[in-house]
């Protein structure tokens, strides 16, 4: 409900995308307007409501702003916190500035045609999704009407039958979530002292492990390895996924002042990206752009990658290049500017307000 | 500056002995007639009447074309002045200005009809005379004391969604001695807003389920001497509660608007001196309603005034003067401020002038400097001219013009709230220019005929912006340029027992950001301000047979940009409103009934948080009312 800035996750939503793509290589071609080409989540401005997701092909470089008002003649009515697919569907977390108005979106993946909602109260402040076989799980912060972040949980989401079968508790505002291998890892906003890795055994849907770490915990993704990569508060760290123990830890800088967010890996899962955030006098977030190797032994601050600061960072799996989201304001259209590889601009797309991921296919 | 403004002002003073006294009292707690060169409209009692249960901002639509944002029905609701933001219209009751000090602006939808007994618009900057605020115009609202021993009415109006507005009048006059007499009203309200909306979406948008309760009571009391002299007492109490989602118990969200205004006001001939206390509370919960956000704000503002005639030599009109100063203080208790409380004091200077040297011509020329704790605002003059192109019996055609300067002063949330505000922010400044012609046919199609045309051109600099590129710190950012044209016309006729009538407003307002703030801001300059709409209409017709009138109204806006760069809109929409109302007199006693359709076409259109608003509804009234004469 309360728009709050972005942890641009989208790494499941790349794992999920590769998964899709090897089923999709031999069904049919599918038919719709959006079959080809990246979708850009965007939250638009708080109290406004007038978030969506905008969609441009690869080759092109201008975009349809809003797809879901294009193809239903009705907008969503919120903010788009995250935007993933399954084979056919596609769902969209819809947050409303109004308690009560938040959504679970389903659409037709190509067409982006209305295909339901999920509301309140099953889904409150939802905030990431990523999806395992026929079940959707959301991250959501609950009604949270103090800030005080006590109330969240876990949605998950049978996708056949568009209802939430279980809901599972998670405090300190549940957020980012990675699946590896029958385990779903939840991280937790930044906005609260939380410092638990929650790790939730996806036969089951209960939790089976709390790991508690140095800070607020953000899952970033599975490496070439099979390791799973988790930021905790100013570092990262390298864990193993079946013992759940931590077996390199990364220093990203001395300032715990700064946060680091919109972690993303490469196509190859060797290397990971980063926006290192700070605030000025005027609260106004700014910082750069960094990228370190998963064998590196340490993170080297000195050299950005682009020294420029997103709100949103995503590799594309087809192309391989690095679409990075501008918000200069949340009440003018964002873009979408594209990087190669040596960190040199491609173009930029004009998109939605406030845009804070992508979603490709 | 400060100087400059006693400069100014000694010369009338040590001129005191020279000129004659004014033996004519000045009516009005505005000084209008200072206002030459500007454009004014005064909402006829009729008007105002026929919406009495409602809000100001349902007259205001239908009459005038100021925009709205609107959150919603019984939801916040702001003006946009001749393109300019909530911030730019002064609100005036009985000449104070009333806009709460913290937001610096007004919501409409606490205002309602019962408040007040005389409403006029004052298009354009009048900050020479009005002070911090009149940047796009200025509503003043007035108290007018009791003419009838002894009049009370009462009545209730029930509306669709289980929502009923009441309110009672009493109004009294009576001699006390030979010298004094008394006069007064009594008036309280009370609504109540359900909206209990039978489908809780409208072309799958919701309708966003809240409630709205607003009550209060207004006492004027006037002491009017023989001698020229008048006491006169003010109060105004009004409470207005809204909650959004009022059945969810977590989510729901409670902002309450309490205001205590009071006000004594003593005039002796020429001299009046004014003093006034205003409450401003706010308090907001979400959740648990218990224990709200409590925002406190005191201001306690005095005023002294003296009228003049200064002669100009024996074949000329004198000219009027129009001197004095006011005194206010802040204190505010925010729970969001960094320190509290907070108290600021600002001083204002002014001198009025009016001068008439021949049948033609009108004119003004007005100054006023203000002083406020840690800056000062501009030294703010403007002159104003009138002059009648043709001056006949059945026909007059005026051209009218003005030039002035117009200043807000930061409000206390701009300055102190934590983080986000900027004590250092300087206070707007902006000049406006505006020319108009204004004919009169005393005898068109058998009745009285007006039209009027004005441009104007504002340009405001150091505007300030919650900026959301910097977390919406505020900041001194913008330079905006609102310039457009307006056209109204008004129609009565009256022959028989049959009476017709029409107001009718189409207003242009181009209102564009002119400078540039940082690296994307070549996507915003140029481009038409947010929630402003480019056209403006408004019709309200009527026709009236003996006791029953039947009126229809139009009000349509074109689209409202939604964001900076344009990339977004609320689509244009138009709405109709149709009135029927009859009187049933008997003896002493009235009995009215009215019938409303709102928005009879059932036109479907968005507010600002993206949510439907109503399609057609129903209200019925019924008012009862005695009168001694």
């Amino acid at each position: 409900m309360k728009m709050k800035r972005q942890l641009a996750s989208s790494l499941a939503v790349v794992f999920s995308t590769l998964a899709v793509w090897s089923c999709n290589q031999s069904d049919p071609a599918p038919k719709g307007d959006y079959v080809s080409g990246v979708f850009v989540s965007n939250l638009g401005n708080f109290l406004q409501n007038n978030g969506g997701i905008s969609y441009f092909a690869r080759e092109n470089n201008n975009a349809t702003a809003d797809v879901f008002a294009a193809a239903n003649g009705t907008a969503l009515k919120g903010g788009v916190q995250d935007y993933t697919a399954s084979e056919q569907q596609g769902i969209i977390l819809v947050d409303n500035s109004v308690a009560g108005q938040d959504k679970v979106q389903f659409v037709e993946r190509y067409t982006f045609k209305d295909e339901g909602t999920i509301g309140a109260p099953d889904i409150e402040n939802p905030r990431e999704v990523v999806i395992v076989g026929r079940k959707a799980y959301v991250s959501c912060w609950g009604t949270n009407p103090d800030y005080k972040y006590s109330t969240g949980y876990i949605a998950v989401i049978d996708l056949t039958t568009k209802k939430v079968t279980k809901k599972i508790d998670i405090a300190k505002g549940p957020e980012n979530l990675v699946y590896n291998a029958g385990k779903l890892f939840v991280g937790t906003t930044t906005y609260t002292d939380g410092n638990m890795l929650t790790v939730i055994n996806t036969n089951t849907d209960a939790v089976t492990q709390s790991i508690p770490m140095e800070g607020v915990v953000t899952p970033i993704g599975v490496d070439a390895n099979g390791k799973v990569w988790v930021n905790a508060g100013i570092k990262a760290l390298r864990v193993n996924p079946e013992s759940l123990v931590t077996e390199a830890t990364l220093a990203i800088g001395t300032d715990a002042t700064k946060v680091p967010e919109s972690f993303t890996m490469s196509n190859d899962m060797k290397t990971i990206y980063f926006v290192l955030t700070a605030y000025d006098a005027n609260f106004n977030p700014f910082g750069k752009t960094y990228k370190f190797n998963i064998t590196d032994s340490q993170i080297d601050l000195s050299k950005p990658f682009i020294s420029r600061y997103f709100t949103g960072l995503t590799i594309d799996p087809t192309q391989g290049l690095l679409y990075a989201a501008v918000t200069p304001s949340s009440t003018q259209s964002g873009y979408a500017v594209r990087y190669r590889g040596d960190g040199n601009v491609v173009d930029s797309i004009k998109v939605g307000i406030s845009p804070n991921g992508f979603f490709f296919q | 500056m400060l100087w400059a403004g006693f400069a100014l002002a000694l010369p009338v003073y040590a001129q005191k002995d020279s000129i004659a006294l004014d033996p004519v009292i000045v009516k009005g707690f505005v000084p209008q007639k200072f206002m030459s060169g500007l454009k004014i409209q005064r909402i006829d009692s009729a008007s105002i009447a026929q919406l009495r249960y409602q809000n100001i901002g349902d007259i205001l639509s239908a009459y005038t074309p100021i925009a709205f944002k609107n959150y919603g029905p019984g939801q916040l609701s702001t003006a946009s002045f001749r393109g300019t933001s909530a911030n730019h219209t002064a609100v005036l009751w009985n000449g104070l200005n009333i806009n709460a000090p913290t937001l610096g602006q007004t919501d409409f939808s606490t205002i309602p009809v019962a408040g007040f007994d005389q409403l006029s618009v004052q298009y354009g900057s009048s900050a020479s005379i009005v002070g911090s605020d009149a940047v796009g115009g200025s509503i003043l609202l007035d108290s007018r004391a009791s003419v009838t021993p002894f009049h009370v009415s009462g009545g209730r109006q029930q509306e669709s969604f289980h929502n009923n507005q009441s309110r009672t009048d009493i109004r009294y006059a009576f001699p006390l001695n030979n010298a004094w007499a008394f006069s007064g009203k009594t008036a309280l309200y009370y609504g109540r807003m359900n909206n209990d909306y039978p489908n809780p979406t409208r072309n799958t948008y919701a309708l966003l389920p809240t409630e709205t309760f607003q009550k209060g009571i207004v006492q004027d009391l006037f002491l009017r001497s023989q001698n020229d002299q008048e006491i006169s007492a003010h109060v105004w109490l009004t409470d207005n509660k809204l909650t959004l989602t009022p059945d969810d118990m977590q989510g729901r969200e409670m902002t309450r608007t309490t205001a205590y205004r009071t006000m004594v006001r003593y005039q002796v001939r020429t001299f009046t001196i004014r003093t006034a206390w205003v409450r401003d509370i706010i308090d907001y919960a979400k959740g648990d309603l218990s224990h709200p956000d409590h925002s406190v704000t005191d201001k306690f503002a005095s005023r002294i005034e003296k009228d003049f005639t200064l002669s100009m030599g024996s074949d000329v009109n004198p000219v009027s003067v129009k001197t004095g100063g006011e005194w206010t203080h802040y204190r505010s208790r925010v729970p969001g401020y960094a320190l509290s409380p907070v108290g600021e004091n600002r001083t204002d200077f002014f001198l009025l002038t009016r001068w008439q040297p021949t049948t033609r011509v009108t004119t003004s020329v007005n100054l006023r400097q203000g002083l406020v704790t840690g800056f000062n605002p501009p030294f703010t003059p403007s002159i104003g001219l009138e002059y009648g192109l043709i001056q006949k019996t059945l026909y007059n055609l005026t051209l009218k013009g003005s030039y002035g300067r117009s200043y807000r002063v930061p409000t206390l949330n701009e300055r102190y709230w934590k983080d986000l505000g900027n004590p250092d922010i300087r206070p707007e400044t902006g000049w406006n220019k505006e020319i108009g012609l204004e004919q009169t046919f005393k005898a068109a199609f058998g009745g009285t005929l007006r039209t009027s045309a004005t441009f104007y051109h504002n340009r405001v600099k150091d505007w300030t912006y919650w900026n959301p590129s910097r977390n919406y710190r505020v900041e001194n950012l913008q330079q905006v340029l609102a310039r457009g044209i307006e056209l109204q016309l008004s129609y009565q006729r009256q022959t028989g027992p049959w009476r017709t009538g029409l107001d009718a407003g189409y207003a242009l307002n181009k209102s564009s950001q002119e400078k540039a703030y940082d690296n994307y801001s070549q996507d915003i300059v140029g481009k038409q301000l947010v929630f402003v709409p480019e056209h403006t209409a408004n019709a309200n017709a009527f026709v009236q047979f003996k006791y029953t009138k039947l009126t229809g109204q139009l009000q349509a806006v074109s689209k409202r940009y939604t964001t900076f760069d344009n990339s977004q809109f609320l689509d244009g929409y138009g709405l109709v409103n149709l009135l029927t109302e009859t009187t049933f007199a008997f003896y002493k006693f009235k009995l009215v009934l009215q019938g409303q359709v709102r928005n009879v076409t059932d036109t479907f259109y968005l507010n600002v948080r993206n949510n439907a608003m109503p399609g057609r509804s129903f209200a019925v009234s019924l008012t009862f009312s005695y009168d001694s004469q």
